[in-house]
């Protein structure tokens, strides 16, 4: 399995399993995340076998309907609620990755999830490697998911 | 007297969730206790009768792990029985938590059938 379908087939499961919507699309986004228009990103880190980044950027309208399927109720505005529920979302998506990542032969350790927001934000990292961005459509609006992984996964 | 269960997970939601994937696997525990690591989950288990424990593995201060291994060190709460909800599907350790003596594990995501067929057997 490539990293691409993996994301794809890992964000579909968290959609269906935990937060029962719908979600489609899942085509490549070819430019920057920072191109994206996007209120929020959560990211866990991945370190040990391999560095790597995952993360999920989405308009606050998307964050607040992602963080009410989880929660079972309406979210109104940011708040630690939405904060830790995707950064859960995000923690979800960098386990199907390290799983991935297990069966290739690479044992990586995740991060505490982190969560960014703000009118005007840059995420950046230092892994050289290989970069996947996918976007998704839910009823809410488009979310972006992005792995970063350096070149010893890529090439397992 | 009813069942109770204690769940513990840093994440807020990720507690709720449990919670409700047990009401719809069909568990209907009286009490529902919580805690946001393994020492909070030690502290709640000194004042409280607890029947199961779902456990996430990753947490700050006290992970899933060290809980485990604190739990073992007591004879009063030894004996309650553990299953680790995790990423960590398939990881070192989780074996680790296994052979701590967790009881099994459930992958996050998950189903509540999924949690229905692994407390079926404790609860």
């Amino acid at each position: 399995m490539d990293f691409a379908q993996c994301l794809s087939d890992g964000t579909r499961e968290i959609f269906t399993t935990m937060l029962m919507a719908d979600v489609a699309g899942g085509n490549p986004w070819d430019r920057s995340p920072e191109e994206f228009d996007r209120d929020l990103t959560s990211m866990v880190g991945m370190a040990g076998g391999c560095r790597g980044l995952v993360a999920i950027h989405c308009p606050k309208q998307v964050a607040l309907g992602v963080t009410g399927f989880l929660l079972g109720m309406d979210v109104e505005d940011f708040g630690e609620d939405v904060f830790d529920a995707m950064g859960e979302f995000a923690n979800m998506l960098a386990g199907i990755v390290k799983a991935e990542l297990s069966a290739r032969g690479l044992e990586v350790s995740l991060a505490i999830p982190s969560v960014v927001t703000g009118p005007d934000y840059s995420v950046d990292s230092s892994i050289e490697g290989e970069n996947v961005a996918l976007c998704f459509e839910t009823d809410h609006g488009p979310f972006l998911v992005e792995l970063q992984l350096e070149g010893s996964a890529v090439a397992a | 007297m009813g069942k109770s269960v204690l769940i513990v997970d840093d994440s807020n939601t990720m507690r709720k969730i449990v919670a409700r994937s047990l009401r719809q696997a069909g568990f209907d525990f009286e009490t529902i206790l919580e805690a946001g690591d393994g020492q909070e989950a030690l502290n709640v288990l000194d004042g409280n009768s607890v029947d199961i424990i779902l456990s996430d593995i990753n947490m700050p201060n006290m992970n899933g792990v060290e809980f485990l291994r604190k739990k073992a060190e007591d004879p009063a709460i030894a004996g309650i029985p553990v299953v680790m909800i995790t990423t960590e599907a398939g990881s070192d350790i989780l074996r680790e938590a296994l052979n701590l003596g967790a009881k099994g594990s459930v992958k996050k995501p998950f189903t509540p059938d999924q949690i229905q067929a692994t407390l079926g057997d404790y609860v």
